[in-house]
């Protein structure tokens, strides 16, 4: 097991004030909305607003939830400018007021990043195998060899299984052309 | 043919052998997802979308449907014996339920949490099956007017009613409509918002979404702050069935919450989380043990249990009758059925009455199957607590790729399933509600279809948006929704 669930706050961040579970202006997130509906609305601003029969063309919804996505994201930002709290969301095997595990979040984060690189060139049941390991040890198992036999039966069980359901999973692994 | 004539037939589907068979497998599956953490009934039938190739849309229906029930079933056993409620809907029931376990009688708790689940599911099968007909019958006379009127309601009270406010409630929704956008447009045949990028012409899969959102995010959040202590149990003491006290005090709050779930569930926004607590409540006012209440009152758990079964049932009105998804579970349902070229509606009554009414059967045959599987096999069901959670989130994480690659074998769908994932891990972080999402990109394309061909059969009047009593309504009534809140707000301020 980790030591990772230690309840006991961490405050090398946060200075005096009491261990906060979240930075309390996280403006980006208001100014990344506005990125987005930026881009919807230059989108839409290509697309027909109108059509010769419908008086709404293809280029209006776009253009509604670009420019929401923009208005929305200022209000954030205004909110959080105003002093609005975040309180995280509470789930199943977490504490939400803990301090983030950066390690384990980046170990996660790898195993979901992985398949978009190895997927096609290795196949299903190699990258299933891999991301099966960094996820066991981003939630603290140390046993790296028991992880990998799980997730390869795992995989290659499920690859046949599927496989035999209709489901496309591609070759068993392409490197050796089967 | 009347109603019970159709039911009648619809039994004769529910019970074929076969059928018999996926109801038990969704029986079985929608208890165990209920009791594991990380995974619920929506993404529990995404991750299981795929089987549509190979099963016939009956026999799949009637497993989804197990799924749905079962996970409400399940979900209960955690609240009560861990005091982790794996979903809103089963936070009450921790609240009384835990505290009587830890008195030695987590036994009676389980009970009347298994027996009022299926008393409310059973009562709210019956009503769904008499009040579908009906409702289904009135929208045939819907026009695309009414029908964009249907969404816009369902897109407010979605917004204002999910999430800790109507900003991050309203954000969510329209990043959902934003996505829904990508891809060929079907009307005119135009791309947006691929980027040039060829595989984003047919757009997102809200499988894709769902599952990313669902469980990369749940297990990119769980991973950061992991409580590797596990919660302590409580063990199943007492006599396995209730008293004759506990029968009394145990049944006026599996009718009054079947009551409260069935039309609140119905209703786009509410979720299982508001009728819950609106049964809780009305239970401590209505008891004459107030007093026991936080420390194990029977009431509490037998309340907001039966309410939670009958919300499940509720979603399915809208669902089959409109085609108009109220929760994400029920947005999954709906791309379920699109999976098989199906939109149900009214005219799914009348074209494949087989499929709507066995799925009704089975609802009432899962029930049964889910009693006998709850009530004694109990303890066999917390075994399932027994699995490692560092193996199991790893689980997770291999069958949704697996789901996200079988779609289409494209590797923009994983990544897209990174970049929705870590956005999943950020609404989990900063407390913005997830269904939203769902709601918006699944009924936004359906909303920007009605909005233009009604705007077409209007020749570009948008006065025709309020043509219809029905329109005019529901139209209000959105706006009433966004507004009240801001008025009252003033007026309290002022006073």
């Amino acid at each position: 097991m980790s030591n990772n669930g230690n309840p006991t706050p961490n405050t090398l961040e946060g200075g005096s004030h009491q261990a906060a579970p979240a930075p309390s202006r996280p403006y980006w997130i208001g100014i990344g909305l506005m990125v987005i509906g930026a881009v919807w609305l230059v989108n839409a601003y290509g697309l027909p607003q109108g059509a010769r029969y419908a008086a709404v063309g293809p280029g209006l919804f776009v253009t509604i939830s670009g420019a929401a996505l923009l208005v929305l994201g200022a209000v954030l930002v205004l909110q959080i400018w105003r002093g609005e709290s975040f309180q995280p969301q509470d789930a199943e095997d977490a504490v939400a007021d803990a301090k983030m595990d950066k390690r384990a979040f980046l170990t996660a984060l790898v195993a979901v990043a992985v398949p978009v690189a190895t997927m096609g060139p290795l196949g299903m049941p190699f990258t299933a195998t891999l991301s099966f390991v960094l996820v066991a040890n981003a939630f603290g198992s140390r046993r790296w060899w028991l992880d990998l036999i799980c997730g390869a039966i795992l995989a290659c069980a499920s690859w046949f299984l599927f496989s035999q359901l209709g489901l496309q999973l591609g070759r068993f692994f392409p490197p050796l052309g089967f | 043919m009347d109603t019970l004539g159709l039911l009648l037939q619809g039994f004769g589907v529910a019970l074929q052998p076969v059928n018999l068979m996926w109801a038990l497998v969704g029986s079985v599956l929608g208890t165990a997802i209920g009791i594991l953490p990380g995974i619920g009934p929506a993404l529990t039938i995404a991750l299981l979308l795929p089987v549509t190739t190979a099963l016939a849309p009956t026999s799949a229906f009637i497993m989804f449907a197990g799924i749905l029930y079962g996970a409400m079933y399940g979900g209960s056993t955690t609240s009560i014996l861990l005091n982790t409620p794996g979903e809103a809907g089963s936070m009450m029931t921790a609240l009384e339920g835990n505290k009587m376990a830890r008195a030695g009688r987590g036994a009676a708790a389980l009970a009347t949490a298994a027996i009022g689940s299926f008393v409310a599911g059973t009562f709210a099968t019956l009503a769904l099956t008499f009040a579908a007909p009906f409702v289904a019958e009135l929208a045939f006379y819907f026009k695309p007017t009414d029908y964009f009127a249907i969404t816009a309601l369902a897109f407010c009270s979605v917004a204002v009613v999910m999430g800790a406010s109507r900003t991050r409630g309203f954000i969510s929704l329209f990043l959902g409509i934003a996505i829904g956008v990508i891809g060929i447009d079907a009307m005119t045949g135009q791309p947006r918002l691929t980027f040039g990028n060829m595989q984003l012409l047919r757009g997102i899969a809200l499988t894709v979404v769902l599952v990313s959102l669902f469980a990369v995010g749940e297990i990119l959040y769980v991973a950061s702050r992991y409580r590797s202590v596990p919660g302590v149990m409580a063990p199943v003491k007492g006599k396995l069935w209730m008293t004759r006290e506990d029968f009394a005090r145990s049944w006026k709050p599996w009718l009054r919450g079947t009551a409260i779930g069935f039309p609140m569930g119905a209703l786009p926004g509410s979720g299982s989380e508001i009728p819950t607590m609106l049964s809780y409540t009305l239970e401590r006012k209505l008891s004459k043990h107030p007093e026991q209440f936080g420390k194990g009152a029977i009431e509490g758990v037998a309340g907001p249990e039966a309410t939670n079964n009958a919300a499940a049932a509720g979603i399915l009105v809208p669902l089959l009758t409109l085609g108009l998804p109220t929760s994400a579970t029920a947005a999954v349902l709906l791309a379920a059925f699109q999976n098989y070229g199906l939109q149900p509606g009214p005219f799914l009554f009348t074209s494949n009455p087989a499929l709507i009414w066995g799925l009704i059967a089975s609802l009432y045959v899962g029930n049964v199957m889910l009693l006998v599987l709850n009530l004694p096999l109990v303890g066999i069901w917390v075994q399932l607590l027994r699995i490692p959670r560092p193996q199991l989130y790893a689980g997770i994480l291999v069958f949704a790729m697996i789901g996200v690659w079988g779609l289409a074998g494209s590797w923009v769908d994983l990544a897209i399933m990174f970049v929705v994932g870590l956005a999943g891990y950020v609404m989990r972080v900063y407390d913005f509600p997830i269904a939203p999402v769902l709601i918006g990109l699944i009924l936004g394309p359906m909303a920007e279809n009605q909005l233009r061909t009604a705007l077409a059969a209007g020749q570009g009047n948008p006065m025709v948006l309020v043509s219809t009593p029905l329109s005019a309504i529901l139209l209000t009534i959105a706006v009433l929704l966004l507004a009240l809140p801001i008025f009252l707000k003033r007026l309290r301020a002022h006073a």
